[in-house]
């Protein structure tokens, strides 16, 4: 099942942070990350992970650079320090927001 | 190569600057290989491909909502209000009525003012032409001159400096700062 777009936009750019975590990847292994870690909810158009992550990079979270590679030029994208912090603070924010969700709905009986 | 990629590159060629267009470009032709990698034949990879990045338009429209001209134009408009209610407060306070500023200049700082709001709007509500979204980079500069030529002004003729003067020349130059900030930042992308 694909999640709702619009829940995901809110969320697109910490899961997009979160897939550059454990190092570089070029946009379509990011997306296929963003697929496989979901169990296939979010599968987004792969076009559309370009211009997220060419935000993030204006915004100096990302750092993409151009690579020869088979004969052909790919772009990598990493994270900057700024990304890291960001992630970090998303993944706080993230865990405080859910537990307080649980809280409600699976009040302790 | 597919002719279906060949003419999904050129759409993009077309739709968009040439790096973003070369950004977009080298992740279809990655999602391309993918896809010819599981031994499926060209056409059938092109197909698998193109619908895997998502329709030409869609794509295009995205890279559009995320144009930096685009969010450069929004906030200007967004904070413009601000800036004109602190204006016209300092000068209806001043009563600038009275200033010796000729009709005419008057005219002509509210015409070029309308008009570079007119040009930031058409850049802010930009949905599908990238083109469009660059007229940010127009607009900006004019509203940064419009900032000094306010300020330059109010310094010279104003008969006393209120605090209401003040804030206004104080939020005018925050505004400066931000668009000659911007400005560098636009032209590049």
């Amino acid at each position: 099942m694909r999640a709702d777009a619009q829940v995901l936009k809110g969320h697109l750019d910490t899961l997009l942070l979160a897939s550059l975590e454990n190092g570089p990847r070029h946009g379509y292994a990011v997306k296929e990350a963003l697929r496989v870690g979901s169990d296939a909810r979010f599968d987004l158009p792969t076009g559309t992970i370009y211009p997220a992550l060419r935000r993030l990079e204006a915004a100096g979270l990302v750092k993409g650079t151009w690579a020869e590679a088979g004969g052909r030029r790919r772009r990598t994208y990493e994270l900057t320090p700024a990304g890291r912090r960001r992630l970090a603070s998303d993944r706080t924010a993230w865990r405080d927001f859910a537990s307080a969700v649980t809280a409600i709905l699976e009040p302790a009986r | 190569m597919s002719a279906l990629i060949d003419d999904y590159l050129a759409g993009l060629r077309r739709r968009l600057p040439a790096p973003i267009a070369e950004e977009a470009a080298a992740g279809l032709l990655e999602t391309y290989e993918h896809h010819l990698a599981s031994n499926v034949g060209d056409w059938e990879a092109a197909h698998a491909a193109l619908a895997e990045f998502g329709d030409l338009a869609m794509v295009a429209s995205e890279f559009t909502r995320q144009a930096p001209g685009r969010r450069a134009a929004r906030l200007l408009l967004a904070t413009g209000p601000v800036v004109g209610a602190c204006w016209a407060a300092a000068l209806a306070g001043g009563r600038a009525w009275t200033w010796p500023a000729p009709a005419t200049a008057r005219l002509a700082f509210g015409a070029v003012l309308l008009l570079a709001v007119l040009t930031l709007l058409a850049a802010a509500t930009s949905q599908h032409s990238y083109q469009r979204t660059r007229l940010a980079m127009l607009a900006s500069p004019v509203i940064l001159s419009l900032d000094v030529t306010a300020i330059a002004a109010a310094l010279l003729i104003a008969p006393v400096l209120t605090w209401t003067l003040g804030t206004a020349v104080a939020v005018s130059v925050g505004r400066i700062a931000f668009t000659a900030w911007t400005l560098p930042r636009l032209a590049a992308r």
